[in-house]
């Protein structure tokens, strides 16, 4: 069976959580034969290869801008270079401009190169949302096997904190917070404007993506408590640093693996989310959020406008999806029978 | 069990007064000043400060946080200003219990406000619901049935690639195209159940699938694995063995032992969405909490965020122990104690 | 900037821009084909149009319905036309001359300065009954402007008159003594400041007030309010009429509300509103998006109907043939303008270098093009009295011209490229296209530009004192078509700077010369005078680059095709005149 499929995509941060998970994910089976499962299942190579691809790209695409390849900045609309001469400022020509020169076409009102400022926002999603992953699977880990192994009061009170943190409605605090929050950062001397927001954007992804995973790893740890291998660890004398390091860690990757690759395109979707509603990265650094914020206006007048950035985190979030469901089926022998 | 329910009761009202208190910091140590609101176009900093004072933004935090627990339990009245009482009673404000605060920016009590939203956005709660909840459930049993099989693979697919879109151009797509260029639906206007119940139907449809698609891709999933899962389980192999129908195995005993969790995993996603569906009130222009929430987030308006995350929340608690205590009475394997 | 800001917070909306009366916009009566008089039926036939159902529908809810709390155009324009009468108000007429020029409503004149403008006094028309038959006395008058001084109850509406009006103010505060009805402290003041005599209001000033009859025609916070129906904040969406329309049953907010004839209401006694439909239907909750197509049918009610949604660049290209010709393409009041910060950009060349550079047109052609901006030369909207293209640049290209900065730059001496922070009201594509739009052409003129686009905290930051960015956005309506709201709101720099604080002064701009003629123009008693010292004052702010002209914002709007008498009044900032529509029927 499957993961949670996400908890931050949706509007209203609705979260599916698969109870018990824990159970399901063996970490014990070697990582090699799952490889091997993983390379017979078609679905997910491909995946693989396409999650692969887009990665690459969020590398590439700013050595590519550097040396002048691509040009997500330059803006044409005024003058003899005129690409958006339309009524309201849309393309000139079909298809919202497509040209050699400009392969997706152009922005409207500006005349910006939209395969340009696609590939680019590529990398400022994936930065994003890798940041924001990170902190939550790491945040997640510490705290899960800290709550799980821990026990006692421990245990209890950050169960009680993870209860409250569930308690709030995420879309609305990012929503709400983000002027208080946005303020606050730039008053400790993050650059005012889109880094501010960027750091904002990625701590509070993270500090709501955290709970659940903790969860998870809590229940995984508990019932690895008292399995032989922590008992000799314990027995022998060994401090909790590295039971927690050296006994535990390793059989949670399977879980922090699966986890990563579905929670990171959950962001990815948060991010556009938030653009939509007005925080977040603006342009004219380009976020697959904010070039969506903008091209859901063009719905009739540039349809191609319309769909192509749609499409780009569609891909995105399809790829990590089915990456993260063929882990998890190749990680657990039960899974999917 | 009547002293675990009271148990639980005591331990959500603990959450929620924590709620409380974590949302006022958050909002109120905000380095804006929200009187600032308050005071017209040309406005003197002395002018700020006695409007901070009539709205007793003033007072130290943890005072304001005292007065609007007060408020919730035995009402309040705004402003709270003796001498204003004594002169001029009808200019003040009352606000009965449960008092959730006081808007200037609107001059209406936030209670007053969400009154008549709350309906609205539990009616879209609940037609998505039921949508996805129906059809979720049965294509994941599909699914699950047809494991392997094309159509198994269609429906988990179509439903994660419904999911890969982020929501907000969904729901855009739903209006622009469906609604208002092809005109295959009504374009969707809320209409109260109490004025005309059809129109009231006719309007939910579209953001109710909107909302709904959000959610399916995990109870497809989350279905096929439980349904899996409880297929394999040893009292169906006996089931089998004794030579019951396939038909009444699948209905008398697979799916009930898959639906418990699901059921109540619907709870909790329900509790959270009564109170409002951001991104689908806002793409949907629909009057509901989740609307009012982003216009008081984006207006500043502190008083109204803070009455909404207290109003999400308890739902959440409340949705969380009725949950819980329902899980008790259906598993004979859970204990109450 | 309301369409810009869809995302600022409501101190944006406050400060800056929802708010504002009268002024503003020439009717633009070449520039789209839709001149500014009446569309989809001529003002000629207006006539005929007694009677009958209008529509008027409109996306965001309303504040307020209370007169002395109203600070948008839109809210004044409304309240004034249908319910609340002032002693002086604006005609139904799309004249720039004759809309800014106050014709008596209440009162039986314009009313009588004395004593140096210093003393203003009405008297009130016989026969003008509220909506209970009662007959609106001068106590009425005196009690509606009573009550702007309840700073703390009455929130958010316009507050001249605190500074005006011949009543001590408290040492510590600098806020008068009197602070309003309800609590009555220092009502003896006030009761001395304006005093009642029969059917005479008269006012008394600490300093002269020669547009003081402006102020009451330009916005509702002079009319009268019946003490008997006033519950302070609890009145928020009370409407008790003197005009020719009241509110039937209650108005419900998010959704709209129904006004009907009020019968004790007379054209005898009101030679401004034609009052030509039975009723008027307001619906809230339109988006833009819906209500534009149910505009281009043009079916069912649309027919009947005026709308304040903008026209989405999404749909322009469905506004052809016959459905264009009842668009409307009105110049708003609103210019919006760039602010050098004066602590920061010392050296007058680089501010210079940056006037020069600006290319509006790629801002406007970012911003959806000719429908939504005209650029703008001056810091003051084309409505009012003295409006002059300021000389420093109006000579400029509108595309700016690059290289002559970048030459200048080179010529300041400076460290190039010069590293600009310019911070602006982001959060949604459309500005930060715009904005980026304005970097590119400032980065081709030796400026390195770091683009700053802040959501709900905008004015927090750009009116924080000391703030680190170098340029910022400003946007501005005059209250009245007078540059007394417009230049020294802005640019005085005594009531503006505080420690704290930069006021609507953003880029601290501090100019004794420029405050002693503002303080010259303010003690004139006649407004062509002063007008003509505000054309010395904008010269100087001109020279020294307190500001740089960007754009002024465009209204692009479509009728039905029952409307009839539709005017585009600059008097009620562009917003559907209801003293004048009719409809078909």
């Amino acid at each position: 069976m499957s993961m949670p499929i996400s908890d931050l995509k949706s509007d209203e941060g609705g979260l599916v959580e698969v109870q018990g998970s824990g159970k399901v994910i063996e970490g014990k089976s070697p990582m090699q034969l799952a490889m091997t499962r993983l390379r017979k299942d078609r679905t997910s190579m491909i995946a693989l290869a396409v999650v692969i691809i887009l990665l690459l790209i969020a590398i590439l695409a700013p050595i590519l801008d550097w040396v002048g390849i691509l040009d997500p900045l330059s803006i044409h609309n005024s003058g003899p270079g005129n690409l958006v001469s339309g009524i309201g400022s849309v393309p000139t020509g079909p298809l919202g401009g497509i040209s050699w020169q400009h392969p997706l076409g152009v922005e409207p009102g500006t005349g910006r190169d939209l395969l340009s400022r696609l590939l680019e926002g590529v990398t400022w999603s994936m930065i994003i949302s890798i940041s924001a992953t990170i902190i939550a699977i790491v945040t997640g880990t510490v705290l899960g096997i800290i709550s799980g192994f821990t026990g006692g009061k421990v245990d209890f009170f950050l169960g009680r904190f993870i209860d409250l943190i569930l308690c709030f409605p995420q879309t609305l605090m990012l929503l709400a917070l983000s002027g208080t929050f946005i303020a606050w950062i730039t008053l400790v001397g993050v650059p005012s404007g889109n880094p501010s927001t960027g750091v904002y954007v990625i701590l509070i992804m993270g500090a709501f993506g955290w709970p659940g995973y903790a969860r998870i790893i809590r229940g995984l740890v508990l019932s690895m408590r008292n399995r032989e291998f922590v008992e000799a660890a314990r027995s022998l004398g060994s401090n909790r640093r590295r039971i927690y390091f050296t006994e535990l860690l390793p059989n949670l990757w399977p879980p922090i693996l699966i986890y990563s690759t579905l929670q990171l395109p959950a962001y990815v979707s948060t991010e556009a989310a938030l653009s939509y509603l007005g925080v977040g990265i603006q342009a004219p650094t380009p976020t697959l959020g904010n070039i969506l914020t903008d091209s859901v206006n063009y719905s009739q007048a540039d349809p191609t406008y319309f769909f192509l950035p749609a499409l780009a985190i569609a891909i995105i979030v399809l790829a990590f999806n089915l990456v993260g469901d063929g882990l998890g089926d190749a990680l657990d022998p039960r899974h999917g029978r | 069990m009547f002293a675990y329910i009271i148990r639980r009761v005591f331990s959500g009202i603990i959450m929620l007064l924590l709620v409380s208190l974590v949302t006022f910091i958050l909002f109120f140590a905000s380095p804006v000043n929200p009187a600032r609101l308050s005071c017209g176009k040309i406005c003197s900093p002395a002018l700020i400060e006695q409007n901070s004072k009539a709205l007793g933004y003033d007072k130290p935090m943890i005072v304001q946080w005292g007065q609007f627990v007060k408020g919730i339990v035995a009402g309040r009245e705004f402003p709270e200003d003796a001498s204003l009482r004594k002169s001029a009673p009808e200019t003040i404000a009352t606000c009965p219990a449960p008092c959730l605060g006081y808007s200037p920016l609107n001059a209406e009590t936030v209670s007053s406000e969400l009154g008549p939203r709350i309906p609205v956005s539990a009616s879209l709660a609940l037609a998505a619901f039921v949508l996805w909840m129906v059809f979720g459930i049965s294509f994941g049993i599909i699914a699950a049935l047809r494991r392997g099989k094309f159509l198994d693979k269609l429906l988990v697919s179509a439903a994660l690639v419904a999911y890969a879109f982020p929501t907000f151009f969904i729901g855009l797509f739903i209006y622009q195209f469906i609604a208002l260029k092809w005109g295959l639906f009504p374009v969707p206007v809320y209409t109260p159940l109490t004025q005309d119940p059809l129109l009231w139907l006719q309007g939910l449809v579209l953001p109710a699938i909107t909302l709904a698609l959000v959610y399916l891709a995990g109870y497809v999933r989350l279905t096929r694995a439980f349904m899996l899962e409880s297929m394999g389980e040893d009292y169906l192999r006996t089931a089998k063995a004794k030579g019951l129908a396939p038909r009444k195995i699948l209905f008398k005993h697979t799916l009930r032992a898959a639906l418990t969790p699901i059921v109540t995993q619907a709870g909790l996603d329900l509790g959270l969405l009564l109170g409002g569906a951001i991104i689908t009130e806002q793409v949907f222009n629909y009057p509901g909490v989740g609307k009012l929430a982003v216009q008081a987030a984006t207006t500043y308006d502190l008083p109204t965020n803070v009455g909404i995350v207290i109003l999400i929340a308890s739902f959440v608690v409340v949705a969380n122990i009725i949950v819980d205590v329902l899980y008790g009475l259906i598993d004979p394997r859970v204990t109450l104690a | 900037m309301t369409k810009k800001t869809k995302s600022i917070s409501v101190i944006a909306a406050v400060v800056a821009a929802t708010t504002l009366a009268a002024c503003g916009g020439s009717s633009s009566g070449g520039s789209t084909g839709s001149s500014g008089s009446a569309s989809g039926g001529s003002a000629n036939n207006a006539s005929a149009s007694k009677g009958g159902t209008l529509y008027y529908t409109s996306n965001k809810p309303r504040q307020t319905w209370d007169p002395q709390r109203t600070y948008t155009g839109e809210g004044i324009s409304l309240e004034g036309r249908l319910f609340s009468r002032s002693l002086v108000q604006f005609p139904v007429t799309s004249d720039l001359k004759a809309s800014s020029t106050p014709i008596p409503d209440l009162a039986t004149n314009t009313g009588t300065k004395s004593n140096g403008a210093k003393t203003w006094s009405f008297t009130l028309k016989d026969g003008v009954k509220w909506q209970d038959g009662s007959p609106i006395t001068c106590a009425d008058v005196k009690y509606g402007t009573s009550r702007t001084f309840a700073t703390d109850v009455i929130t958010g509406g316009p507050n001249y008159i605190l500074s005006y009006l011949n009543i001590p103010t408290d040492k510590k505060t600098g806020l008068p003594v009197y602070n309003g009805p309800y609590k009555k402290a220092g009502q003896s003041y006030f009761d001395k400041a304006v005093t009642c005599s029969g059917k005479t209001i008269t006012y008394h000033f600490n300093k002269a007030w020669p547009d003081f009859n402006l102020y009451l025609a330009a916005l509702r916070a002079g009319d009268p309010y019946k003490q008997s129906q006033d519950k302070g904040n609890n009145s928020n969406y009370t409407v008790f009429s003197d005009g020719p329309y009241k509110l039937q049953g209650t108005w419900t907010k998010g959704q709209g509300g129904t006004f009907v004839r009020n019968p004790e209401w007379s054209s005898k006694t009101d030679n401004i509103r034609k009052a030509l439909p039975d009723k008027i239907v307001f619906q809230e909750g339109v988006t833009p998006e819906i209500g534009v197509q149910q505009m281009i049918s043009d079916s069912g009610t649309a027919a009947n109907t005026v709308t304040t949604n903008a026209i989405p660049p999404a749909s322009f290209s469905q506004i052809t043939g016959a459905v264009a010709k009842r668009t409307i393409n009105p110049q708003s009041p609103f210019t919006e303008y760039l602010v050098p910060n004066m602590l920061r950009l010392k050296n007058p060349k680089v501010r210079e270098a940056l006037a020069i550079a600006l290319d509006k047109n790629a801002y406007i052609q970012a911003g959806g093009g000719s429908k939504m901006y005209a650029p703008a030369y001056t810091v003051t909207a084309p409505g009012i009295l003295g409006f002059k293209k300021n000389a420093t640049f109006s000579g400029l290209p509108d595309s700016g011209d690059p290289a002559k900065a970048k030459a200048l730059l080179k010529s300041a001496g400076v460290k190039m490229p010069y590293p600009i922070n310019l911070t602006y009201p982001g959060g949604t594509p459309t500005s930060d296209k715009q904005f980026g739009a304005i970097a590119a052409a400032w980065g081709q003129a030796g400026f390195k530009v770091t683009l700053n686009g802040l959501t709900d905290t905008y004015y927090n930051v750009v009116q924080k004192a000391g703030s680190t960015w170098d340029v910022c956005w400003g946007s501005w309506g005059a209250d009245w078509p007078a540059m007394s709201t417009v230049i020294p709101p802005l640019f005085d720099s005594r009531p503006n700077l505080t420690p704290t604080t930069t006021g609507q002064d953003y880029g601290s701009y501090k100019s004794a010369a420029v405050n002693k003629l503002i303080d010259k123009a303010a003690a004139q008693t006649d407004v062509n005078a002063a007008a003509k010292i505000y054309d010395q004052i904008d010269a100087i702010l001109g020279q020294d680059y307190a500001y740089i002209p960007l754009a002024i914002d465009k209204f692009y709007r479509i009728n039905g095709s029952n409307i009839t008498g539709y005017v585009n009044n600059p008097a009620e900032a562009m917003y559907p005149d209801l003293g004048g529509i009719g409809v078909k029927h």
